[in-house]
């Protein structure tokens, strides 16, 4: 039985180094893009065309930058700007609930769903269900405070 | 955040900056792989191929057969929640699953993944990071059951 697996182990981390490689060759683009972006304040313009549809999952205007830096960057790399933004924007309650139900639903879109493609899995698939989800139960809640009011 | 630009400016234009950091993270990923990554698949290879991990997880048949899942694929579900989704994929790896199978993996892991340290960034956003945690899990289920029922 061990001299089983000790025989198994060299074509084990032969594959286990190539599925290594396949991520490095996927993420590490990623990595260079994403500071890229950062840099250059992608994710801090006010992109004034997406209010409207701000407003719509219950978003004011200063949600849009923590939005965008949950959805590409995600909640831990994107964490810095996330909690720092929402705090220097003075956003309401109701509006970090939003971002938080929005984002826990929906983040890091690019990165996990490239790491299950590469393992075969359909991009489609795995990202426009959460999507769907993120809009309906964000728009959802944005609606129920609505008639509160 | 305009008060770092600012401060960081004089050391050169953005992009060399942003280059600059890419690198140090590009390598501290690197690293990442090749001492958590690496032996977590060869483990999980192990597991698989001398059927260890068929054999322990074979109670589980009736309910991952739920989500058209063999019952090896709980490893992958609990690498991914409690751990992160590279976890989940050096799991998952081995297991020669098809592609309706990882993209229902995928949609649940996607939706509920790291939920312990995600927890922590959702917790600075509202108090109600319990009940959010616990929305991801039932998400996540619900919506990977649905995408089987649509697939399979």
């Amino acid at each position: 039985m061990l001299g089983q697996l000790i025989s198994m182990l060299p074509g084990a981390a032969l594959k286990g180094l190539v599925l290594c490689a396949e991520l490095a060759l996927v993420v590490l683009p990623l990595i260079v893009g994403y500071e890229m972006a950062k840099a250059y304040g992608v994710f801090e313009r006010p992109w004034k065309r997406l209010r409207p549809a701000l407003a719509v999952i219950g978003l004011g205007p200063g949600g849009l930058v923590p939005l965008l830096a949950g959805v590409f960057l995600g909640l831990l790399y994107g964490a810095g700007i996330l909690v720092s933004v929402s705090r220097e924007e003075g956003l309401a309650d109701s509006e970090r609930l939003a971002l938080a139900v929005f984002l826990v639903t929906c983040h890091a879109v690019v990165e996990d769903t490239a790491l299950f493609v590469i393992l075969g899995g359909s991009a489609f698939w795995i990202l426009a269900p959460r999507l769907v989800m993120a809009l309906g139960l964000t728009a959802w809640l944005a609606r129920r405070g609505r008639s509160r009011l | 955040m305009s008060a770092e630009h600012t401060a960081s400016a004089p050391a050169g234009p953005p992009w060399r900056l942003a280059l600059g950091r890419s690198l140090g993270r590009g390598r501290k990923f690197l690293w990442f792989l090749l001492i958590n990554i690496l032996p977590l698949y060869v483990a999980s290879d192990l597991l698989v191929s001398s059927g260890a991990l068929a054999k322990i997880s074979g109670f589980l048949e009736p309910v991952m057969s739920l989500w058209g899942l063999p019952p090896e694929a709980a490893a992958v579900l609990m690498a991914g929640m409690l751990v992160n989704l590279y976890a989940a994929t050096a799991v998952a790896a081995p297991l020669a699953l098809s592609w309706q199978q990882i993209s229902v993996l995928g949609l649940i892991l996607g939706i509920a993944h790291s939920l312990i340290m995600e927890a922590v960034v959702v917790r600075q956003l509202t108090p109600r990071y319990h009940a959010l945690t616990l929305l991801r899990i039932v998400l996540g289920l619900g919506a990977g059951w649905l995408l089987a029922l649509v697939l399979c």
